[in-house]
C-alpha cells in the first residue's frame, strides 16, 4: 500500500477519483421519448416552472420534489427533472451538489440534522450528535434507517442543543431524549411533542402583555 | 446591432499616462502601456469577467479595497498602481493560495514550459510556501473523454472550462460539482464529455489539469515549433498553429482571428492532424496494374497519367474538391483548357448555375462577413446546418444570440443544434430548400403564390409568413426620426440550396429575398454561403467552373458540370477524368451514377491522401496528395477573405506539391505553364483574377484580406442590377432533390476523422451507402 | 440615551393565538399601514422610509430608504426579494417573525414594493425553515384572497406577485448576489459587483433586496411616521432591533431592544448572563462573522456605529456569548470549519484560505503546531480580508484575526501544552493524519 496520505473522502466528496466511462454516451438533455417521468412529479415540476418569470428558477423546488419521490437526487431522478425542465442532468447535478439539503448519494428516508455549530456546541451539541448517531446505528442493527448528520447552524440557537427531525425542530435536547426521539421517528409520531420549537414562546419577557396558551404543535406537512 | 464605437481615454498606470479605449477592462488597457496584470480566470472570449481567481488585484486611487483588473472598466483620469506593496502582497498571497494543493509536478506535466501558473508563480509569486500540511492526492490522470484527460490535483478552479461548456458551446455537460474546497470539474454520472468543440477546454486550461490525450507526453515546449496556417478541413477555414516536432504535426492550436474563428476550433480541426501521419496515408504514387493499385516511381506515374490525358485530350473532365487551393484550381483549369483543350472542369457539387448568377451571388455589395453573424439584427439559416457544415459558425451564432441580441431564424428539414437559440424555426420537406426559398421570397414580396409554394415545400404557410415578418423586422413601432439605420439581415445559406432540379430557381429566390430585404450595399448585411467544399469560393473565383474562367470571366467555351461529366463518362463522350482531392463516390451526389461512370472511364488520374473507396476501386493513377499542413498557396474564405496556407511540416514519403505535379503533367502533354515555384503560382492567380489585382502574399499575411475591401474589388463583374438576374421563378412541382443531397456530407464524415486514432469514434456511421 | 424599557414594535403580543391568520392580524390593526401607504404617492412612502433612518437588519446595515431610491424609475421589470435565508450562526430572529406574524412581513413587502415600483417579488427562505415557509405560504393565500396581493391591490392600481422560494441549505445564499443566482436556479455563487442588484439583479432586472426584519419594520414606520420612528434608538441607529442571544446565557432567545442600550443590559439584563460562577470570556456582537469582543467591552452601546468604532459590527444582531469554560481554540475551530464548509469555492482566497486556516487550527489542537503557526495564520487572515469576491472570506478572517489578537497568550499556551502531551510518540504517527474531513 502506498504510504502517501490519501484523501479522506468524507460524504461530500464522492467523485474526485472517478473517470468518465468511455462506453457511455455523452449526457445531453434527456429525450422525452425514452425518459419515463412519473406523472405526478412531472406535473409538480411543470407547476413550479410556471410560477417563475424564468422557468430555470424552478430548479431547487424541482430537485426537492424529485428527492421526495426518489429519496435522493439519484442519476435517475436528475434525468427525470432534466427531461421535464429541458436542461442537462449535469447542470442539475452541479446545482444539487452545491446544497446541503439535496442528497447526491443514497440516504435513509428519515433525517436527523443535529446542529453542531457554535451556539449549540457551546451547549453540548457535539456529544449529543455522537449520542444520536450511535443510538440510531445501534437501533437499526448496523444498517441505517435514519440519516443522522451534523449540520451547520439551523437558526434555532435559543433551543440549543437542537436537531431538525424530518424538518421538525426540537430542543433543547439532552442525551436522555435520544431514545424517545428515535422511537418517535420510527413510529411516525410527532417527535418529542413538548420540545418542538413550534410551541415555544418568544424569550423577551416584555413581548407578551397577556397570558397566552401554548402554540399547537406543527401539523404534518402536505408537501410543498 | 450596431457595433460599439469606443472613445479613447487616458489613464495613469504606475505613474505613466496610457491611452486606451474607454471601458476596456484595466487588464487589457494596462497592456497598452506595457504593464502586465497577471490573471487566470479572465478570458474575454468566455464572456463577462467573473472575478474568481483574484490574481489580477490592483490598486485604484480613490477606492479603498484592491480591485480586480479583469472587471474594472478603465475611465478617463483613473490612477492605477500595480507595483505597490499592497498589490504585491495580495498577488503573492493568491499565488500561495493557488499552490497550496497544486502538486507542483511540473517535470512530468505536459503544460510545463507553457504554463500560465508557472509563469505567474515565477513572475508574481513569493517564492516560498508556508503550507506544510500534506497535499491532497488523487488517482490521475483520469479520462474525461477519448480526447481529453483530467488531472484534478492540478486544477486551480478557474472555471474556464465549465464556462466554455456553459456559455460558449452551450452544451452544459461539463460542470462543477460540490462546493468550496471540495469543488471539482466533472460530467454527469461519469458520462464522457463529448461535444463538437470539447477540445477547446484543453487550450483554455491555464494549468495542466486538462490535457489532450493524443498529445500527452509527446513533446516538451522547447523541442517543438509552432507553424501558423489555416485549417482546410471545412469551409470555416479556422486559423491554426500547428505544433511541429521532427517534421510531424503533434498538435493543432487555435490562432485567434476574430474575423474568422474567434479563437476556437472544432474537435475535427483540433484533432484530425493525427491522420497526417497514419499508415493509411498514401505517400507514394500508385498505378493500377492487373486490377490493383501498386506503388510505382514518380516517373512511371507521371508518364502513365500524361499518356492517358494526352489520349483523351479534349474529352477529359476534371473535378477539384476539398483542400484544393486557388492556385491548384487555376492550374488545373489551365491544364484542362490550355493544355488539353477541354472545357470540362468543375468544383461544385450542385448542378450548374448560369454565370450571371455566380456573379450576382459574388457581388461585393452583397457579401456578409463572419462577424456580421454576430452583430446583425437577424440571421436566417437556409439550407445549411452550421455544426455539420462549418462548425465554428455555430459558436459565432450562439454568441450573437447570447451576447448581442441577435434574432436567429432557422429554416431546415430536420432539427438542428441551433433550434434552441433560434427565435423561430421553420421546417420544410427534405430537399425542398429551393422551393422554400421561393415561398419566402414570395411572402416577402406579397406574392399570392406564397402559400402554395410553402405547402409545396412542406412548410406551414403561416410559419413562412411569420418568418418573413421577422426578417423584415419591426416596421412602424419606431417612429421615423429621419435617419433610421438600415436593418442588418444576414442569410447564411448552404450550397445545397442550389442542388437538384430547382437549384437555379432557389438561387434566384435567394437573390430576390436579398433584394426584398434591402441587403445590397448595407454594411453588416448580406449573404454568406457555406460552400460544400472547404475552398469552394476560391476555386470558383480561380476559374474551376464549367462556365467561368478566372475571376468569373466568360470562358472561351462552356464545358460540362460535375453531373454532366459523369454522364459524359457513361455515354462515352468523355474518356478521362482528373480528380483533384475528390472521391466522387463519397464526395458527390448520386454515387450510384458515379459508380457506373467511374467504371466506364478510360483513365482516372487522382490526387488523394487516402485510399477511399472510389479511388481504390477506380483510379488508374494516384498521386499522393498533400494535406493542408504541407501545402502552400491561398484559399478563399466563404466571406471573401483570402488566406494563406504555409507548409508546417515536410512531405512524408515522396509526396510532391499538387501545383508541381499539375505543371509537370502540362509540360508532358506539351504545354509550358511557366511555373517554377509555389509563389509563382500565386502570382499567376493574382494576375489572372482581376479583382485580386495587385495582391501579394505579404499583404495576405497571417490574418488574410477580404478582397471586397481592396480597391481591385471594383473590377468584379457585378451584373447590372443584381436582381435583374432574378427573373421569373420556375419551380418543378416535385421536390425530388432529396437524393441529390446525399452528396452533401457532414464535415465529420471525412477520412481525416475516420483515420485519426483518437478522433475516429466521432466518425458517423453512414446510413446511405 | 436609549432605555431598556423601549416600546415593542415587532414583538408586541407576538404569541397571541392565531396571529398567523389574517383574521387576528387584521383585528389587531394589520394592513392598516398598507391602506395608508396606498393613499400616499410612492414618493411619499419612500420619504417616510428615508426619514425613519431604518438601516438594513440583514447584516450590512445599509439605509433602507436609500437602497429603495437607487432603483431606477420606469416601467422595466423590477424585482423585490426578501432575504429570509437567515443562516448566520447565532441568528434566529427572522424565524420568530415569519413563524408567528407572517402578515407583518407581507404587509411590509407590499408597501416597499409600492415605494419601489416593483410588481414581482419573492421571499427566499432557507429550506430548513419548513414551519416558517408553510406559515408564509398560508398567510400568502389569505392575503391574496383578501386583495392585499395580486392585481390592483385595494384598488390602488398597484400590483404585486409574491412567491415563497425555499432554499436548499447553503449559507452563501444569504449573500445577496448568491441568493439571486440561487433564485435563478443556479449554484448560489456570488456575483461580481458592480453591477449592483439595484441596477442589474434578478433576471438582469433592477432588484431590491431586504432582510425579513427590515421589511417587517416597514408597517410600523408607516403607522408611526418616519420621523417618529427615528426618535427611537440613537442618531445613526434608529429604531428597535431584534437581538438573538445564544450560547452561554441563562435565557437564550430573541429580544427586541432599542438600539443604543449597553450590551451588558442585553447579555446580563435580558438574557441572564452566563451560568452561575462563570464569566463572559468573549462575545460575538453580530453573528459568528463579527470580530469578538471581551468582557471589557460589555458597556459598549449596542448600535451600528459604536460597534464599528470598536472594530466589530452589529451584523445580524446575533449575540453569541462564550464563557470562561471554553478554550478559545474550540471557538476558532468551530467558526473556521463553518466558513470552510460554506465557502462557495468560486474565489481563491476564501476557498483556499478557509481550508488552510482549519488545517492550522487542527494542528494546534493535535499538538503539531508551533507559535510560528499563529503568525502564519494571522497573515493568512490578512490575505483573505478585502481580497475576496464577496465577504464570506472576510467573515471568517475577521473573527479569527480578532481571536488571535485578543487571545494570543491562551493560544500559545495551548500550542505548548498540546505539544507536550503529544510527546515523541505522537510525532511519529504524524504521517497519516487525514488531509481533510467531510462535513464539519
Ligand atoms: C456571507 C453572507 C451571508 C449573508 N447572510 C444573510 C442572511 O442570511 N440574511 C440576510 O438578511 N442577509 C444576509 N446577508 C446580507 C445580505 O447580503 C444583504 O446585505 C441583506 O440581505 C440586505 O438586506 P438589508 O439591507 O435589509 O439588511 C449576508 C451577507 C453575506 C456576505
Ligand atoms: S468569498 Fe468565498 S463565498 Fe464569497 S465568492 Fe469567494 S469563495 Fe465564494
Ligand atoms: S483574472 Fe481577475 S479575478 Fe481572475
Amino acid at each position: 500500500m502506498s504510504t502517501v496520505p490519501r484523501y479522506d473522502h468524507g460524504s461530500r466528496v464522492p467523485g474526485w477519483d472517478r473517470p468518465a466511462d468511455l462506453d457511455k454516451d455523452p449526457a445531453g438533455i434527456p429525450d422525452p421519448a425514452t425518459t419515463e417521468v412519473p406523472d405526478s412529479l412531472r406535473q409538480e415540476i411543470e407547476a413550479h416552472m410556471a410560477n417563475y418569470p424564468e422557468s430555470r428558477s424552478a430548479t431547487l423546488p424541482a430537485l426537492a420534489a424529485a428527492q421526495r419521490v426518489h429519496g435522493w437526487c439519484s442519476p435517475e431522478a436528475l434525468e427525470q427533472v432534466a427531461c421535464v425542465m429541458g436542461v442537462t442532468p449535469a447542470y442539475l447535478e452541479s446545482v444539487a451538489s452545491f446544497y446541503d439539503m439535496l442528497e447526491t448519494t443514497p440516504v435513509a428516508r428519515h433525517s436527523v440534522y443535529v446542529c453542531t455549530n457554535i451556539s449549540c456546541s457551546l451547549r453540548g451539541a457535539d456529544a449529543l450528535y455522537e449520542a444520536i448517531r450511535q443510538a440510531a446505528e445501534d437501533g437499526a442493527g448496523g444498517g441505517s434507517d435514519i440519516n443522522v448528520r451534523s449540520f451547520e447552524c439551523l437558526g434555532a440557537c435559543d433551543i440549543a442543543p437542537m436537531a431538525s427531525v424530518d424538518g421538525v425542530y426540537v430542543g433543547p435536547l439532552t442525551e436522555s431524549d435520544v431514545p424517545r426521539l428515535l422511537e418517535d421517528v420510527r413510529a411516525g409520531r410527532p417527535v418529542l411533542a413538548e420540545k418542538q420549537l413550534a410551541r415555544r414562546r418568544v424569550a423577551d419577557p416584555r413581548a407578551n402583555t397577556r397570558e397566552f396558551p401554548p402554540h399547537p404543535i406543527e401539523r404534518e406537512r402536505e408537501g410543498d | 446591432m450596431p457595433r460599439p464605437q469606443p472613445r479613447t481615454i487616458t489613464f495613469t498606470i504606475d505613474g505613466r499616462d496610457v491611452s486606451a479605449p474607454e471601458n476596456t477592462m484595466l487588464i487589457d488597457a494596462a497592456r497598452q502601456g506595457d504593464v502586465e496584470i497577471p490573471a487566470f480566470c479572465y478570458e474575454p472570449k468566455l464572456g463577462q469577467p467573473v472575478g474568481a481567481c483574484r490574481m489580477c488585484l490592483v490598486e485604484v486611487e480613490g477606492i479603498p479595497k484592491l480591485q480586480t483588473g479583469c472587471s474594472t472598466p478603465v475611465k478617463d483620469g483613473m490612477v492605477v498602481y500595480t507595483q505597490g506593496e499592497r498589490v504585491k502582497s495580495a498577488q503573492q498571497a493568491v499565488v500561495e493560495f493557488l499552490l497550496l494543493n497544486h502538486p507542483l509536478d511540473c517535470p512530468v506535466c505536459d503544460k510545463g514550459g507553457e504554463c500560465p501558473l508557472q509563469d505567474i508563480t515565477f513572475g508574481w509569486g513569493g517564492g516560498i510556501s508556508r503550507f506544510i500540511e500534506p497535499k491532497r492526492h488523487f488517482v490521475k490522470p483520469l479520462e474525461l473523454s477519448p480526447l481529453i484527460a483530467i488531472d484534478r490535483e492540478r486544477c486551480i478552479l478557474c472555471y474556464r472550462c465549465v464556462r466554455f461548456s456553459q456559455e460558449i458551446s452551450e452544451d452544459y455537460q461539463l460542470v462543477l460539482l460540490e462546493r468550496g474546497a471540495h469543488s471539482y470539474v466533472a460530467t454527469f454520472d461519469g458520462h464522457p464529455y463529448v461535444a463538437p468543440f470539447s477540445g477547446n477546454i484543453v487550450e483554455l486550461c491555464p494549468v495542466g489539469a486538462l490535457t489532450s490525450r493524443p498529445y500527452r507526453f509527446r513533446a516538451r515546449p522547447w523541442d517543438i515549433e509552432g507553424a501558423g496556417s489555416v485549417c482546410t478541413l471545412c469551409p470555416a477555414q479556422c486559423n491554426v498553429t500547428v505544433t511541429v516536432r521532427d517534421e510531424r504535426a503533434l498538435r493543432v492550436l487555435a490562432r485567434e482571428n476574430g474575423e474568422v474563428d474567434d479563437g476556437w476550433l472544432c474537435d475535427k480541426g483540433r484533432f484530425a492532424y493525427q491522420s497526417f501521419h497514419v499508415d493509411e496515408r498514401i505517400t507514394e504514387p500508385l498505378l493500377r496494374d492487373g486490377g490493383r493499385l501498386r506503388p510505382v516511381s514518380w516517373e512511371r506515374a507521371l508518364q502513365q497519367a500524361a499518356a492517358g490525358l494526352a489520349r483523351a485530350g479534349a474529352s477529359t473532365g476534371a473535378i477539384a474538391g476539398d483542400h484544393s487551393t486557388n492556385e491548384e484550381g487555376l492550374i488545373l483549369a489551365r491544364l484542362m483548357r490550355e493544355a488539353l483543350g477541354s472545357p470540362h472542369i468543375d468544383s461544385r457539387r450542385a448542378s450548374s448555375l448560369p454565370l450571371e448568377l455566380h456573379r450576382a451571388l459574388g457581388a461585393p455589395g452583397l457579401q456578409a462577413k463572419v462577424s456580421d453573424l454576430e452583430f446583425a439584427h437577424a440571421v436566417l439559416i437556409l439550407a445549411a446546418d452550421p455544426v455539420n457544415d462549418a462548425p465554428i459558425l455555430d459558436l459565432r451564432l450562439r454568441k450573437g444570440v447570447r451576447r448581442h441580441g441577435l434574432t436567429l431564424a432557422v429554416a431546415s428539414p430536420a432539427p438542428s443544434s441551433l433550434d434552441e437559440n433560434a427565435a423561430t424555426t421553420v421546417r420544410h420537406a427534405p430537399g425542398a430548400g429551393a422551393i422554400f426559398a421561393a415561398a419566402l421570397s414570395a411572402a416577402l414580396t406579397d406574392d399570392e403564390d406564397a402559400a402554395r409554394l410553402a405547402r409545396d415545400a412542406g412548410a406551414e404557410p403561416e410559419a413562412v409568413r411569420e418568418l418573413a415578418a421577422l426578417l423584415r423586422g419591426p416596421v412602424d413601432d419606431v417612429p421615423d426620426t429621419g435617419e433610421t439605420p438600415p436593418r442588418e439581415v444576414v442569410i447564411l445559406w448552404g450550397e445545397r440550396l442550389a442542388a437538384g432540379p430547382n437549384g437555379e430557381a432557389g438561387i434566384r429566390a435567394l437573390l430576390k429575398i436579398a433584394e426584398a430585404l434591402g441587403m445590397g450595399g448595407v454594411e453588416g448585411a448580406g449573404l454568406l454561403e457555406v460552400p460544400a467544399t472547404s475552398n469552394g469560393r476560391g476555386l470558383r473565383e480561380a476559374g474551376a467552373l464549367p462556365n467561368a474562367g478566372p475571376g468569373l470571366s466568360e470562358p472561351a467555351s462552356a464545358g460540362r458540370d460535375t453531373r454532366a461529366i459523369a454522364e459524359g463518362l457513361l455515354d462515352g463522350e468523355l474518356a478521362a477524368l482528373y480528380l483533384l482531392h475528390c472521391d466522387p463516390l463519397r464526395d458527390l451526389p448520386d454515387s450510384e451514377l458515379w459508380g457506373r461512370a467511374l467504371a466506364s472511364a478510360g483513365t482516372v488520374v487522382a490526387h488523394a491522401a487516402f485510399l477511399t473507396e472510389g479511388i481504390r476501386e477506380h483510379a488508374t493513377v494516384v498521386f499522393p496528395a498533400e494535406v493542408y499542413a504541407e501545402k502552400e498557396g491561398t484559399i478563399v474564405h466563404p466571406d471573401g477573405r483570402i488566406q494563406r496556407l504555409r507548409p508546417a511540416i515536410a512531405h512524408p514519403g515522396s509526396v510532391r506539391s499538387e501545383w508541381q505535379v499539375l505543371a509537370e503533367l502540362a509540360g508532358r502533354v506539351g504545354f509550358d505553364l511557366d511555373l517554377l515555384s509555389g509563389a509563382m503560382a500565386s502570382r499567376q492567380l493574382f494576375e489572372s483574377v482581376p479583382f485580386y489585382a495587385g495582391l501579394t502574399l505579404e499583404e495576405i499575411g497571417g490574418r488574410g484580406v477580404r478582397w471586397q475591401e481592396r480597391e481591385a474589388a471594383a473590377s468584379f463583374p457585378t451584373p447590372a442590377g443584381v436582381t435583374s438576374a432574378a427573373g421569373k421563378l420556375e419551380i418543378t412541382d416535385t421536390p425530388a432533390d432529396a437524393l441529390e443531397l446525399a452528396g452533401f456530407r457532414s464535415v465529420w464524415d471525412a477520412p481525416e476523422v475516420e483515420f485519426s486514432p483518437a478522433l475516429g469514434f466521432l466518425f458517423p456511421h453512414r446510413e446511405l451507402a | 440615551m436609549a432605555a431598556t424599557g423601549a416600546p415593542l414594535l415587532l414583538f408586541t403580543d407576538i404569541d397571541e393565538p392565531g396571529l398567523r391568520t389574517l383574521e387576528v392580524y387584521e383585528r389587531r390593526g394589520g394592513y392598516e399601514s398598507l391602506r395608508r401607504a396606498l393613499e400616499m404617492t410612492p414618493q411619499e412612502v419612500l420619504g417616510q422610509l428615508e426619514a425613519s433612518g431604518l438601516r438594513g437588519r440583514g447584516g450590512a446595515g445599509f439605509a433602507m430608504g436609500k437602497k429603495v431610491s437607487f432603483l431606477p424609475r420606469g416601467s422595466m421589470d423590477k424585482y423585490l426579494v426578501c432575504n429570509a435565508d437567515e443562516s448566520e450562526p447565532g441568528t434566529f430572529k427572522d424565524r420568530e417573525l415569519m413563524q408567528k406574524t407572517p402578515h407583518t412581513l407581507i404587509e411590509g413587502l407590499v408597501i416597499a414594493s409600492y415605494a419601489a415600483g416593483v410588481n414581482c417579488s419573492f421571499i427566499y427562505i432557507r429550506g430548513e425553515y419548513r414551519l416558517q415557509a408553510d406559515a408564509l405560504d398560508a398567510a400568502l393565500s389569505e392575503a391574496r384572497a383578501a386583495g392585499f396581493l395580486g392585481e390592483n391591490i385595494l384598488g390602488s392600481g398597484h400590483s404585486l406577485s409574491l412567491l415563497v422560494h425555499r432554499g436548499a441549505g447553503a449559507y452563501i445564499c444569504g449573500e445577496e448576489t448568491g441568493l439571486l443566482d440561487s433564485l435563478e436556479g443556479k449554484r448560489g455563487n456570488p456575483r461580481l459587483k458592480p453591477p449592483f442588484p439595484a441596477n442589474q439583479g434578478l433576471y438582469q432586472g433592477p432588484t431590491l433586496i431586504n432582510n425579513v426584519e427590515t421589511l417587517s419594520t416597514v408597517p410600523s414606520i408607516i403607522r408611526m411616521g418616519g420621523e417618529e420612528y427615528a426618535k427611537l434608538g440613537v442618531e445613526t441607529s434608529t429604531g428597535t432591533k431584534l437581538v438573538s442571544v445564544s450560547g452561554h446565557v441563562t435565557r437564550p432567545g430573541n429580544y427586541e431592544i432599542e438600539l443604543g442600550i449597553p450590551a451588558r443590559e442585553i447579555i446580563y439584563g435580558l438574557a441572564g448572563g452566563p451560568p452561575e460562577g462563570r464569566e463572559v470570556k468573549c462575545w460575538f456582537p453580530g453573528g459568528s462573522s463579527s470580530p469578538v469582543l471581551t468582557a471589557a467591552d460589555l458597556d459598549i452601546p449596542y448600535d451600528f456605529d459604536s460597534l464599528a468604532k470598536a472594530r466589530t459590527m452589529l451584523g445580524s444582531g446575533a449575540i453569541i456569548v462564550v464563557d470562561d469554560s471554553t478554550p478559545i481554540l474550540n471557538v476558532a475551530l468551530k467558526v473556521a470549519r463553518f466558513y470552510r464548509h460554506e465557502s462557495c469555492g468560486k474565489c481563491t482566497p476564501c476557498r483556499e484560505g478557509t481550508n488552510w486556516t482549519v488545517k492550522m487550527l487542527e494542528r494546534i489542537a493535535s499538538g503539531e503546531a508551533t507559535p510560528m503557526d499563529l503568525e502564519i495564520m494571522a497573515s493568512v487572515q490578512e490575505h483573505i480580508m478585502g481580497n475576496c469576491l464577496c465577504v464570506l472570506g472576510d467573515a471568517m478572517a475577521m473573527p479569527i484575526s480578532s481571536m488571535i489578537a485578543k487571545f494570543r497568550d491562551e493560544l500559545e499556551a495551548h500550542i505548548e501544552s498540546a505539544r507536550a502531551s503529544r510527546g515523541l510518540e505522537g510525532l511519529a504517527g504524524s504521517e497519516l493524519v487525514p488531509v481533510a474531513q467531510g462535513a464539519a
